[in-house]
């Protein structure tokens, strides 16, 4: 009998109640909110489920030893989070982006490319703000690229530069990525005129099958020569691209804007979701974190705006720009460019933005990791 | 046929000539101590000898394992480095360290000659042949001090030796000691981060507007240009760019016998799409057919097997 009710408590001290401690349920209800969000309000369900589920998944309390936690050697979870640790999981994604992504929007009118340059001010503003509140700089280079509003290039830079910070940096990239049409829209309509919502722009024009071609070997060996420490994210995007616009590898392509980028997703999801494991997660630095990632994506969707008005003082009437598309040059794909699409017809029902927006968020992601690629040339 | 093969043997070689660039030619001699003093590093059987400190200079995990170390360039294979110890493979930017007892069956990392000052240490390659690297040792070498190889490049390929002797470091790269990270560096000399966000976003505004300009210049303006209406040779004008009174008066009362008004509104729609390039949106030419619905190849029903009554 004895002997029985030894086994027995020594089987409670392996469940998850025995060892469950506040900041556990704090975790896993978090988790339970991200599920509930992305599935009642729809807000990036895609990547708001898999992570919410992984916290639920990393924060079951258990006993240390048994290797089946993320964060111990040789385990299942610590397996597959070697695909974020090592940041191999980023550069599939790009490969899956540059596969299902239209570049069309961006040729047509090459001068939106500048617009996206403009809103990577968010990550250099998140960057100056971290340093402030006395990060280091490593650190703080990898909070600021929370504003590049990309979460496989967050994981990518914050697993080179900042490996402890990577979860609470990558669920708040992912969040505020989910919430970019709650923060962009009040800034935008804080920032603009009436009558500049009302501008229409010229409609863009055909974009020949060549160009399509050309752009990804032109546009890799452009940013890749200047910054070649951006190549897995850049070298991944564009290739997926011409997988997509050489016309003879649509096997490839479709695979990879597919089942690869669907695999991947979640595994980076899930994983993600469970290194946020409470011990390591529920800390000052991360709600700080929190706070500077809601202020890159606001300087960055500033900075469009901003940029565009700033941009239309040198542009003859009937060439200028709506700064309703300034906040597309916010990364967010195509989340960013649908804001400005819904915020223009708001004014103007007939005035579709969303091609034109298309143009800034696609270059937002390049500028995106070309900002990485430097500040991984220099803190890295 | 002979083109491809051609062209597949150069891609091979390249191959092979890139794969030989993570190999044994990335390691190089860092340090070599000829003549021990009392204080000096000691081996695992407790002796003070003289030794030679090996790194690997690349990014990739490089095997030593198989080749020689001789003093002597007409014995090239003086002392063979044991292939099959796990211990030869040196991690990227590693160091490790040889000891030259003299005594090479005590184990993988003992070499069977001693060192002497004057004389120059050699790497040879596990083809025995091919001298992988090397470092004189000066003659006026005192005990205990030590020759060695720093960095001379940011990449840390080129290392070279001044010919000096100095404090031994065994087992630390060189000029390691007190090296600072990048992020290190740039605490210190940028505390408020200004200057590198200031290069940063020229940076990315440079590459972005590279991008601009490079599509501006081969891409959009060859395509305004060619939507751009041709200006039409006029048949008969007056001389200045306008159809004279006898020609217009001919084409309207030509038009007007043979056509109504709600020709001319098709003309002028038809010339409207063409001039301003709305006529055709770029096909992938990819056409797809997927069925609405069941046809009678597919309709599971069927398939149903039928009831009986």
């Amino acid at each position: 009998m004895e002997q029985i009710i030894n086994s027995l408590v020594q089987f409670w001290q392996y469940t998850g109640f025995a060892n469950c401690t506040w900041q556990n349920l704090a975790m896993i209800l978090i988790g339970i909110g991200f599920i509930t969000v992305a599935i009642l309000k729809e807000w990036e369900p895609l990547l708001l489920v898999p992570i919410g589920f992984g916290m639920i998944v990393g924060n079951i309390p258990m006993f240390p030893g048994l290797n089946i936690g993320i964060y111990e050697d040789g385990s299942v979870l610590n397996i597959l989070y070697q695909g974020v640790k090592q940041g191999w999981y980023p550069p599939l994604i790009f490969l899956g982006i540059g596969a299902m992504t239209d570049f069309s929007a961006l040729i047509s009118q090459p001068r939106l490319i500048l617009i996206g340059a403009a809103a990577q001010m968010g990550i250099f503003g998140a960057y100056l703000l971290a340093l402030a509140f006395g990060f280091a700089p490593n650190e703080a280079g990898a909070i600021g690229i929370i504003g590049g509003a990309d979460g496989p290039t967050a994981i990518f830079l914050s697993s080179k530069l900042a490996p402890d910070l990577m979860g609470a940096i990558a669920v708040s990239a992912y969040s505020y990525m989910a919430l970019v049409p709650v923060i962009q829209r009040p800034i935008m309509l804080l920032l603009t005129t009436k009558k500049e919502r009302l501008i229409r722009m010229p409609a863009p024009r055909a974009v020949s099958q060549r160009e399509k071609i050309i752009f990804p070997i032109i546009g890799f060996l452009t940013t890749a020569f200047i910054v070649p420490s951006g190549l897995p994210l850049l070298g991944m995007l564009f290739f997926g691209n011409l997988l997509k616009e050489s016309g003879v590898t649509r096997r490839l392509a479709e695979t990879a804007r597919g089942p690869l980028v669907d695999v991947v997703t979640t595994l980076i999801g899930l994983t993600v979701g469970a290194s946020t494991q409470a011990d390591k997660f529920l800390s000052a630095k991360s709600l700080l974190i929190f706070g500077l990632g809601l202020l890159s994506f606001v300087i960055a969707t500033t900075s469009g705006v901003l940029f565009v008005k700033l941009f239309n003082l040198f542009l003859k009437e009937g060439r200028k720009i709506n700064p309703l598309i300034g906040n597309a040059g916010v990364s967010a794909v195509p989340d960013s460019a649908r804001v400005s699409e819904v915020v223009g017809r708001e004014f103007d029902s007939t005035n579709h933005l969303l091609m034109h927006a298309m143009g800034p968020n696609v270059a937002g992601v390049i500028g995106s990791a070309v900002a990485a690629g430097i500040l991984l040339s220099f803190l890295g | 046929m002979e083109r491809r093969l051609i062209l597949t043997l150069l891609l091979l070689t390249s191959f092979v000539l890139g794969a030989r660039s993570q190999n044994v030619s990335d390691l190089i001699i860092s340090e070599v101590l000829a003549t021990p003093d009392s204080t000096g590093f000691q081996d695992d059987f407790g002796r003070r000898s003289g030794w030679i400190e090996l790194y690997n200079t690349s990014t990739g995990t490089v095997s030593f394992g198989g080749c020689y170390l001789t003093d002597d360039l007409s014995d090239l294979k003086k002392s063979l480095i044991p292939k099959n110890d796990l211990r030869t493979k040196l991690g990227p930017r590693q160091v490790t360290v040889l000891f030259a007892s003299g005594e090479g069956n005590d184990g993988t990392f003992y070499a069977g000659f001693t060192l002497s000052p004057g004389k120059t240490v050699y790497l040879i390659s596990n083809d025995g042949k091919t001298v992988v690297d090397s470092l004189p040792i000066p003659k006026d070498l005192a005990p205990g001090e030590s020759v060695s190889k720093h960095a001379s490049d940011a990449k840390m390929l080129r290392w070279t030796s001044d010919g000096k002797g100095g404090e031994p470091s065994p087992m630390v790269r060189n000029g390691d000691q007190n090296a600072e990270t990048n992020a290190q560096i740039m605490a210190r000399k940028d505390p408020h981060g200004w200057i590198l966000t200031l290069v940063s976003v020229s940076v990315v505004f440079s590459a972005l507007a590279i991008l601009w300009f490079l599509f501006r210049i081969f891409f959009e303006l060859p395509a305004k240009r060619a939507a751009a209406p041709k200006k039409a040779k006029p048949a008969k004008t007056s001389g200045q760019g306008i159809p004279d009174a006898e020609t217009a008066a001919a084409i309207a009362l030509a038009l007007d016998m043979e056509n109504g008004g709600d020709t001319y509104a098709a003309i002028a729609l038809a010339m409207d799409l063409y001039f301003n390039d709305t006529v055709h949106d770029t096909e992938p030419y990819i056409l797809t057919m997927r069925p609405s619905g069941p046809s009678q190849w597919n309709d599971k029903k069927l398939n149903f097997r039928k009831l009986p009554r």
